[in-house]
């Protein structure tokens, strides 16, 4: 990717570097100015450009860099060391070609983004402009996508006269496909986004097994997975360079590394030891191979909503495995949604796991007006809990609101009505963590500002409520009740009542140690008795007190 | 906790059943084994007494002046073990007696009352199961169910035949249709009279449910019904829902579905021992160098990629600036319609139900008053939840769930933009080459007929679902508990098949197999599916590197001149070990060289081979393979296949634990194997074992799968910190 053209600039560019460090640093970037008084790129052989930063993965002190460049004392500095003059394009791009084939690397894409505010950048001089034209449509022809990023200029920027015939069309256009409004594309550059980049990966290919030899060939992927702050690196303290870790098994006698050969697994139920195998654990989850098997289909009113104990993955067909499957599974996709029923499935998503029942709901294609595809068609796969995964509660005997209550809660529903997107909340933590990094890594002072988007926006909604709130309360809640301070008040007493540590004696421990039935104790207690007998546990979980407590007792 | 009485009869009718069915009384043993099994293991505070009746003996507190006889209590309250287990499975037989249920009742209730004295249980629940052959003695019918409703008692009821008839479509056990042994078949007047009773005594404890605590054997085989009455209930989580500032409900949230798993760990131990005190695990970290130079965990620091630089980044620093906030909190940001949150979106791996709490019934006419205006807009809040000031908090949805005896907001986590992934895949519909035609297009319609699971009762509008997964029991458990207890009480044989009834209760019922036989056969017709021939999909180490396969032929015939060269090292004396930069050029040098024992020098190497194996990265792998080769040739060169040999095998056997399958991979594309009888006279290894050392496992092979289960399943909201 490659960027263009100082100015004011410079901001986008920024942010360019900003972005890509986190969604997806692996990519290679490199900054070229053109225009310049000086020169400075491989062999030197192009005039008037000035490789600022060769391909190579951003860092902090490329972000720097462009910094320095910025405001007044940017501005001198880039007067110093580059200059101004003459402009030529044709030789800016010859020069990025450069850069692409001296990368030894095989690069999935290649982009170019052309930073200007001006649409006549040769002043009308047409052999520059055929050269330009020429070095674009070669670039073009290796694979590499021109963008164009342009500014606002008074009188408006014109694309046509000259940089239609530089950029890329966009593939299913036949329309002039250049964004003529400038702003939008430069906004969307501007936006950082702070969330790391996904490729799109199977995690599996199985077959959906519909009948005996009737295997539908499918991959999964895993659409909204839970994201997390980047795993951290363990760095040596004298030189920040990366430590690797290494975990060893050994014996505590011979202190001779264990080869897994020389391990067993066990667990321990009161006093009695059982030993597995190592691939006897893992045999005891194996049901089946692999694969997703048909069982029917049900009405989609069978889902519940509250049935739902994993977040959803996709299935789409993979013709490369199976000639065949992705008419099946399109005919299946169809008849399903036509039909408004999901398929039951039984699956095991990887050897040795034990099997999960699934409904495969089916999914539409949908795209905007732009012919862009928003939903993509396969079915989503809903994962459903087993009876062990529901838990009985003793639900409370309340009595039900009136219709005038209900009604006043209506108005205020209705006056705080949004149209929820799910891409509209950012993850206060990562995105606060990024910032810290940021900070960090730039030196700057302080931290950018996160805005917390899943925190209410208090004042709003009490403008918006008006008297409704009052009104509600008046309604359902009788004079003098204060459903904060009751939870308070209860709290403080529960403090007044905290109980003195209890301690059992020791030949009630032992006892229970005998009988198994440590169990009993809660595990305040577990852990005053771990105390007692200088027990150290590294758990808090009750289990691990309780098998710390029955290895020293019983020793 | 619970303290739970298992009341089963053993009278000689139970022993009685039709020519190839099993009798009562193995169906109900089977019960009562699999329920014990699963509490032994489960390792709670519930306890647990067992009372039999209609045995020979009379062994009960009870027993006097000829009353309650034949009544035994077999174990009184206590924490269920393994003896429990094993007495079950050998002392507990069909006996020649008959006693009154109705009196084994009374001895459960009297033994629960006396021997909980002193304890304090949450739920006291009686077990019954019998076949209801005798008459039972109704003089003390009111007392009874006055003292089981004082006590608060619950009973549950476990019968060979179904108490209601299949077109009252009972409870719970409408699972699988017919085949529940006994029914149709005439009741005998005892056991029509008992049921009546049974069912009498149940409605008097609870008027609408009472009947859906009366199960039959098989529905409690396979569903483990007891375990409804005892089951722990959720811990209670107290917060306020509050929509702004000035509007604010009392709620309680309690866990109600999310995937239960295995409370116990497999721990690691010594193979001979068997004592995990023996066997120590340790993490040390060490610098990249040559020596792999370690240094104390103590002299590290944390730090995070930013871009191509990593940035220092200390715990405490992290702590200082990380994102805080105010803590538990169930604020309402907005209002949206139901249909905008979509059911595939749902995150996390819960669902929270909130409800008012007990003694406070403002609040429930507050919740009510916002369940039911969610419920008749069809919209639902949108919140932001968090569970207490350590975790992090989430956006999420809160469902209205209105129901006949009760109502409650249904909390689901929704994504964060982080969250998702907006891939896109090629249209379907659009693609001529693919889309179905007509016919293939009715093949799939009757398929889907034939396949409905459920079915519309005649006289009912309802639609029956036959096949309910809320209703399984998570097999895995049932399997993980079948061979622990079996290793447990049978030490050293090998484990026991699956049992067959476990795995026919995941298969497609009957019903629907036999009715899809045909559409399926008419669907393989008008479908051509053809296994695509995979080409050796897998690459060579050498072309994943962007080699030409050629290249190490090339290399081979340059091979001597690179030796020559190697040698001029040696004269300046730079190889004396093998070292981590070339280790297979150092490797090639000490062995012409001769300075050390070629045991010494292959030791070396294989030394170097691990440390780049436990990279785990194709950079490191490439050099190991070119490492092993140097190894191979020069093993055949000197005629010495053995040590080779014996380490390609151990390296063999510890791909899987060492998660080496990639690198095992490009092995097998490389043709590296054992050195065979024909290429070294001294091996054991014949040309064929060794064409097949690399031919095993490229069968074994399946499609690598990058771990997806353990991508972000939390089973605790405090789990997430």
């Amino acid at each position: 990717m490659k960027s263009k053209r100082k100015e004011s600039n410079l901001e986008v560019v920024r942010s360019v570097y900003t972005s890509k460090i986190i969604s997806s640093h692996r990519d290679l970037v490199a900054l070229v100015f053109y225009g310049t008084e000086q020169s400075k790129n491989p062999r030197n052989s192009f005039k008037y450009v000035y490789v600022y930063h060769d391909l190579d993965e951003p860092g902090a002190k490329r972000v720097q860099e462009v910094d320095a460049l910025r405001g007044e004392k940017g501005a001198r500095l880039a007067a110093e060391t580059m200059g101004s003059g003459e402009t030529s394009l044709g030789d800016a791009l010859w020069c990025c070609a450069n850069l692409y084939s001296d990368i030894k690397l095989r690069l999935s894409h290649k982009r170019l983004m052309i930073f200007t505010c001006r649409d006549e950048p040769h002043r009308g001089d047409s052999a520059k402009d055929r050269q330009a034209r020429t070095k674009a449509s070669d670039l073009k022809e290796t694979g590499v996508i021109i963008d164009l990023m342009h500014l606002m200029k008074p009188g408006g920027f014109d694309v046509a006269p000259f940089f239609r015939d530089i950029v890329s069309q966009p593939e299913d256009e036949s329309e002039l496909g250049l964004h003529l409004e400038p702003c939008d594309k430069l906004e969307d550059l501007q936006k950082r986004v702070r969330a790391k980049e996904q490729k799109k990966r199977a995690m599996a290919r199985l077959n959906l097994c519909l009948g005996e030899g009737i295997n539908v060939a499918v991959g999964i992927y895993a659409t909204a997975v839970t994201a997390r702050k980047p795993a951290a690196i363990r760095l040596y303290r004298e030189t920040n360079e990366p430590v690797r870790s290494k975990t060893r098994t050994f014996h505590m006698q011979t202190g001779s590394l264990l080869l897994p050969s020389e391990i067993k697994k066990a667990q321990t139920y009161g006093k009695k030891q059982i030993v597995m195998e190592r691939d006897e654990v893992d045999s005891i989850k194996k049901f089946q191979d692999p694969g997703l098997y048909l069982i029917g289909f049900k009405p989609m009113e069978k889902l519940k909503t509250h049935h739902h104990i994993r977040p959803a993955v996709f299935l789409y067909p993979e013709e490369g495995e199976v000639k065949g499957s992705a008419c099946l599974f399109s005919a299946l996709l169809m008849k399903c949604s036509e039909r408004n029923v999901f398929a039951l499935c039984r699956c095991v998503s990887r050897r040795n796991y034990p099997p999960r029942f699934v409904a495969l709901v089916p999914q539409r294609e949908e795209v905007d007006e732009g012919k862009v595809q928003f939903t993509p068609p396969g079915f989503n796969v809903i994962y459903l809990p087993y009876a062990d995964d529901l838990r009985t509660l003793d639900p409370p005997q309340c009595p039900s609101a009136s219709q005038i209550q209900v009604d006043k809660m209506k108005e205020i529903v209705s006056k705080l009505r949004f149209k929820y997107r799910s891409e509209a909340f950012e993850n206060p933590v990562i995105q606060q963590h990024y910032r810290n990094l940021e900070a960090l890594a730039l030196d700057m002072m302080a931290p950018e500002d996160t805005e917390d988007l899943i925190m209410p926006k208090v004042d709003q909604i009490n403008h918006r409520l008006g008297p409704l709130a009052e009104e509600f309360k008046d309604l359902v809640y009788p004079a003098g009740y204060n459903p904060e301070s009751k939870s308070v008040a209860k709290r403080k007493t529960g403090v007044a009542e905290k109980k003195p540590k209890a301690e059992v004696p020791e030949d009630e421990l032992r006892a229970h140690v005998q009988n198994g039935t440590l169990g009993k104790l809660t595990v305040p207690v577990l852990k005053e008795a771990c105390k007692q007998f200088g027990v150290r546990t590294t758990g808090t979980k009750k289990q691990e007190l309780i098998d710390a407590l029955t290895t020293r007792l019983a020793a | 906790s619970s303290a739970l009485v298992l009341c089963m009869d053993v009278g000689f009718s139970m022993s009685n059943s039709a020519p190839g069915e099993e009798p009562p009384f193995e169906l109900a043993k089977k019960v009562i084994q699999k329920f014990v099994q699963r509490q032994v293991f489960a390792e709670n505070k519930d306890e647990l007494a067992l009372v039999l009746f209609g045995t020979d003996s009379t062994k009960n507190p009870l027993d006097r002046d000829g009353q309650y006889q034949n009544i035994t209590v077999h174990r009184h309250l206590m924490i269920p073990d393994f003896e429990l287990l094993e007495e079950i499975e050998n002392q507990v037989h069909p006996e020649s007696q008959q006693a009154d249920w109705m009196d084994a009742l009374v001895v459960c209730m009297d033994l629960l009352q006396t021997e909980t004295k002193g304890k304090k249980f949450d739920r006291l629940n009686v077990a019954l199961l019998t076949d209801l052959s005798t008459q039972a003695n109704q003089d003390h019918l009111d007392v009874i169910i006055e003292n089981l409703k004082q006590a608060g008692i619950t009973l549950q009821f476990f019968l060979p035949f179904p108490a209601e008839d299949d077109e009252e479509g009972g409870g719970d056990s409408d699972r699988r249709g017919p085949g529940h042994p006994g029914t149709g078949k005439g009741l005998s007047r005892e056991q029509k009279e008992s049921l009546d009773l049974v069912k009498h005594v149940m409605l008097s404890l609870d008027e609408e449910d009472g009947l859906d605590q009366v199960y039959t054997f098989r529905d409690a085989i396979e569903q483990l019904c007891m375990f409804k009455r005892i089951e722990r209930r959720p811990m209670a989580w107290p917060c306020q829902l509050t929509i702004g500032s000035c509007l604010s409900i009392r709620i309680v949230g309690y866990k109600a579905v999310t995937e239960e798993r295995l409370k116990k760990m497999w721990v690691t131990v010594d193979a001979q021992s068997n004592q995990k005190e023996d066997v120590k695990r340790e993490t040390v970290y060490c610098l990249d160098d040559d020596n792999e130079t370690e240094v104390k965990k103590d002299d590290t620091i944390q730090g995070f990629r930013y871009g191509s630089d990593i940035v220092p980044f200390s715990k405490v620093d992290q702590d200082q600036m990380k994102y805080k906030h105010d803590g538990k909190c169930f604020a309402v940001l907005g209002f949206t319609k139901q249909n905008l949150v979509r059911r595939h979106q749902f995150m996390g791996s819960q669902v929270v139900k909130m409800f008012a709490p007990k003694d406070d019934e403002h609040a429930g006419v507050a919740l009510s008053a916002l369940i039911r205006a969610l419920d008749e807009l069809q919209m639902v809040a949108i919140v932001r939840y968090a569970y207490d000031r350590r975790s992090n908090p989430q956006v999420g949805a809160a469902f209205p769930c209105v129901k006949q005896d009760y109502e409650c907001l249904m909390y689901v986590q929704l994504p964060f933009m982080e969250d998702l992934r907006q891939f896109t895949f090629p249209s379907l519909e659009n693609n001529k080459k693919l889309s179905p035609s007509d016919t293939q297009l009715s093949a799939v319609d009757s398929l889907i007929d034939s396949m409905m699971l459920v079915q519309k009762d005649d006289d009912d509008a309802d639609q029956k679902d036959i096949f309910k997964v809320h209703h399984i029991p998570n097999p895995a458990f049932q399997r993980h508990f079948q061979c622990l207890h079996h290793r447990a009480v049978n030490p050293g044989t090998p484990l026991p098949p699956m049992e067959p009834w476990l795995k026919a209760a995941l298969e497609r019922p009957d019903v629907i197999s036999e009715r899809c036989q045909a559409p399926l056969e008419e669907i393989k017709r008008k479908f051509p599916l053809i296994e695509v021939e995979k080409k050796k999909k897998l690459k060579t180490s050498a072309q994943i590197f962007g080699k030409d396969a050629e290249e190490p032929d090339a290399k081979k015939a340059k091979g001597d001149e690179e030796e020559d060269y190697n040698l001029a090292d040696i004269a300046e004396g730079s190889v004396t070990s093998v070292g981590s930069v070339d280790p297979a050029r150092d490797f090639r040098t000490l062995i012409k060289l001769k300075s050390l024992p070629f045991g010494e020098v292959c030791q070396q190497l294989t030394h170097r081979i691990e440390q780049l194996l436990s990279n785990k990265n194709t950079h490191y792998y490439m050099k190991s393979i070119t490492c092993i080769q140097a190894f191979r040739e020069q093993s055949v060169k000197l005629g010495n296949a053995d040590l080779y040999n014996s380490y390609l095998q151990s390296l063999k056997r510890s791909i899987p634990n060492r998660r080496l399958e990639v690198f095992w991979d490009l092995l097998v594309q490389d043709a590296i194997t054992l050195i065979s009888k024909d290429e070294v006279e001294g091996s054991t290894v014949s040309k064929n074992e060794a064409n097949q050392f690399l031919v095993v496992e490229e069968k074994k092979e399946e499609a690598a799968v990058p771990s997806a289960e353990d991508t972000g399943d939390v089973d605790d909201l405090l789990d997430m910190m």
